[in-house]
């Protein structure tokens, strides 16, 4: 991995980012817009390397690993990329294309998301500071 | 060959004589079918001195090779003829079911000439045709039209139909197929009027289709089935239509406000968004044939100044044009317009432009109540629009209705003052809802460049600049960056190529995504047996956008018209692409040198020309240019 040191380190970026997320107005609406269970798949780099989202039910809940109920949305790619993403420096309809990431079930509830990539991009950044971790910040 | 039927049927409504024109096997090969094949049609058969409305014009419908395969995206076929809008060469493609069923009776299209005395109506069963009177239908909508028919001859037979603006000769009116799909673009609604042919109804009595190699097009059409059935983006436009990414789109800066004056306003990117139409209004998905994709919407309103039976939905296009464009984000209006324009047969995307250019006019006092008869034009003035504007250039009627039927362009010439400044349009045709300022740099180019005028679909360039094209097997591997100018040209190259091939082929732009460049090759070469590579099948697309050009030269046009409208080049007021200017000069230059262009006539050059097969013999265009 170009920007992680093992499996662990990107599900802690990640949690923190929804963690954060969920305190910011705007993007917490978002989020309970999509109203879907999501799992983001990134066991490519590591068998435990994944984490999912429940925005249903207007709350928004973020945990470690694979749902238990079947997901409406599945998202696989790897964890670099994911940093990528969440970064605002992948472009996911170009990604989804070149099938850097493979995604199963309807995608509806994330083009909801999509006109607040930039304002989730923000968030990560602060996130990462808050965490240390500047030096992963894709300038 | 194996995939056509081999013959078109000509119809000319003055004598009222039908017969069979059979064209040579080459003429497939080297120009596929549908747009394509239009063009070389008309190259042979066509007066390029006559008038768009005039007898002597030719109307050609033209299949592609894969209309009659149980194939997502292939129920396509175009229509073609000079266009009374733009006055240059011009075509426009359809969904819908007809394009198979012409198939199956035996047809790989029709040429209609002349015109009739008469209202007339085309009935075709099999390789049977009689031309009937049909005065009782002429006047009616498009909606009580297809219901007439469907009565009259049975609800499985498919219908082509014009409405009062066709018969009136508006020179944005459209034809429409069972009366939710259309050829909207062009104008070509007129050109039916003008022939006083109302209608086309068709029956074929067996559903059979002969293709070169029936197993492996088996396997490769459901392979592809399944695929357009799994995909992610497809999944979308089957959930919430064509206006699925409309939220998206607004946030990009694509989708024009107040004749393109803004790129963004937040509100109404919720208010008119596909998943907005789906929860509000939706009623069920409707498909074109054979298609999985089923982009297609049938809504209905209970209650409101928009109340609206169940019936055809808008889709991305109509939503925008009667929605942001016109500064109003009332989705039921949106639906309404659609409807009404659907049957009086104008297009949407001519009519809202047309609209939002008056209502410009109108604030900065180039039109004023004497030329609108005391009708005050205002944005999102819904009621006023759909209640009284519509009707009125429908049935061209008062001052404004006539001026405003002739569209956006011919309205501001004859207005004069500032009011040509703010006409949005590429050759005469109005510009499609996708403002190239936060779309993309490279829609400038290839509005520009499109024989038939601004028009998404001319090219998958809307697609490449959004990410969704991924071809390296053609060296099409390009990252582009929607608000930069950079590579464009050589994506052009690409677009143009494979817009041709799509256009000729009669593929729907949604659900050909998911084609491979070989699984292309191979399509043609199972269903047609044309024995194609790669090269092979990229040159036949390259030929038929050259062919496109060669014909416009004759009709005039030259370098100097491949442009757009200033406004959609001047730097964005707002929105992501605030202040990011277009370097068109440059992406043109460029483009011109990649696919060796003439810098004044804008024709490919003799090398070229001989190059991609294209010396026709009784063709005037090689004299005309060298």
């Amino acid at each position: 991995m170009e920007f992680w040191k093992d499996e662990t380190e990107p599900i802690k970026a990640f949690l923190a980012l929804f963690e954060n997320a969920k305190k910011d107005p705007e993007l917490s609406e978002g989020l309970k817009k999509v109203n879907q269970l999501i799992w983001f798949d990134y066991t490519e780099d590591g068998p435990n390397c994944s984490f999912h989202v429940d925005c249903r039910n207007g709350e928004i809940k973020a945990r470690v690993g694979k749902p238990e109920e079947q997901p409406d949305l599945t998202m696989s790619l790897s964890a670099d990329d994911a940093h990528r993403s969440w970064s605002n420096k992948l472009n996911p309809v170009m990604a989804i294309t070149r099938k850097k990431i493979r995604v199963k079930g309807s995608a509806t509830g994330l083009l909801k998301l999509a006109p607040k990539l930039k304002r989730v991009a923000s968030i990560y950044g602060d996130t990462l500071r808050e965490m240390g971790w500047e030096g992963k910040i894709i300038a | 060959m194996k995939g056509y039927s081999g013959r078109f049927l000509k119809v000319d409504l003055g004598s009222g004589s039908t017969g069979f024109y059979e064209p040579p096997d080459d003429h497939y090969r080297s120009f596929i079918g549908g747009a394509g094949l239009a063009a070389r049609i008309f190259l042979e058969n066509g007066d390029f001195e006559a008038d768009p409305l005039a007898p002597e014009s030719l109307l050609i419908f033209s299949l592609g090779p894969f209309a009659g395969l149980r194939l997502s995206g292939s129920s396509r076929f175009s229509a073609a003829a000079r266009s009374p809008l733009t006055g240059h060469w011009a075509d426009s493609s359809c969904g819908g079911n007809f394009a198979p069923e012409l198939r199956y009776a035996g047809f790989d299209g029709i040429i209609v000439s002349g015109a009739a005395d008469y209202p007339s109506l085309l009935v075709i069963k099999d390789l049977s045709v009689k031309i009937e009177s049909c005065q009782e239908l002429w006047g009616q909508g498009i909606e009580s039209t297809t219901s007439i028919l469907k009565h009259r001859f049975g609800q499985s037979f498919k219908t082509l139909a014009i409405g009062p603006a066709g018969e009136n000769l508006v020179k944005f009116a459209c034809i429409m197929n069972d009366g939710h799909s259309a050829f909207g673009r062009t104008g070509l609604g007129a050109v039916m009027g003008s022939k006083k042919l109302k209608a086309i109804v068709l029956k074929a009595s067996k559903k059979t289709f002969y293709v070169q190699d029936p197993e492996n097009c088996k396997r490769l059409v459901s392979d592809l089935n399944n695929r357009a059935k799994e995909s992610v983006t497809l999944g979308v436009m089957r959930e919430n239509g064509t206006a699925a990414n409309l939220e998206g789109g607004v946030h990009l800066g694509d989708v024009p406000i107040r004749n393109f004056t803004s790129n963004f306003w937040e509100e109404m990117a919720e208010a008119l968004t596909g998943s907005t139409l789906s929860e509000k209004y939706l009623i069920r998905r409707a498909n074109c044939a054979f298609c999985n994709v089923a982009c297609k919407r049938v809504v209905q309103i209970d209650d409101g100044p928009f109340a609206l039976s169940k019936g055809p939905g808008p889709e991305y296009e109509t939503i925008a044009a009667f929605g942001s464009l016109l500064g109003s984000m009332d989705l039921a209006a949106t639906c309404k317009a659609g409807r009404v324009c659907n049957d009086l047969g104008l297009d949407t995307i001519s009519c809202g432009s047309t609209v939002a250019w008056a209502i410009e006019a109108f604030e900065k006092g180039d039109l004023g109540l004497s030329d609108t008869e005391g009708l005050k034009l205002k944005w999102g003035d819904m009621r006023t629009i759909i209640e009284n504007l519509i009707p009125l250039i429908a049935f061209r009627k008062g001052k404004l209705g006539l001026l405003l039927a002739e569209g956006s362009v011919s309205a501001a010439k004859r207005t004069g003052g500032d009011s040509d400044s703010y006409t949005v349009h590429a050759k005469g045709l109005e510009a499609p809802m996708h403002d190239p300022r936060g779309g993309g740099h490279g829609l400038a180019l290839t509005y520009a460049i499109s024989h038939r005028g601004a028009c998404h679909v001319f090219s998958p360039m809307l697609f490449m600049e959004m990410g969704a094209c991924y071809y390296p097997e053609i060296g099409f591997d390009l990252e582009l960056d929607p608000l930069s100018s950079d590579n464009k040209p050589e994506a052009a190259v690409v677009a143009v190529t494979l817009g041709a091939l799509e256009n000729s082929a009669c593929m729907c732009q949604f659900a050909d995504r998911e084609i491979t460049i070989p699984e292309w090759v191979e399509l043609f070469n199972y269903v047609a047996g044309m024995n194609w590579d790669i090269e092979d099948m990229m040159k036949t697309g390259r030929r038929i956008f050259y062919l496109q050009r060669l014909i416009n030269h004759r009709f005039g046009i030259c370098a100097k018209d491949d442009v757009v409208s200033r406004r959609l080049l001047a730097p964005a007021a707002d929105g992501a692409p605030e202040g990011i200017g277009i370097n068109f000069e440059e992406m043109k230059r460029r483009f011109y040198e990649l696919m060796d262009l003439d810098s004044i006539s804008g024709s490919p050059s003799r090398q070229v020309i001989l190059d991609h097969d294209l010396v026709i013999e009784k063709s005037l265009v090689m004299e005309d240019l060298f």
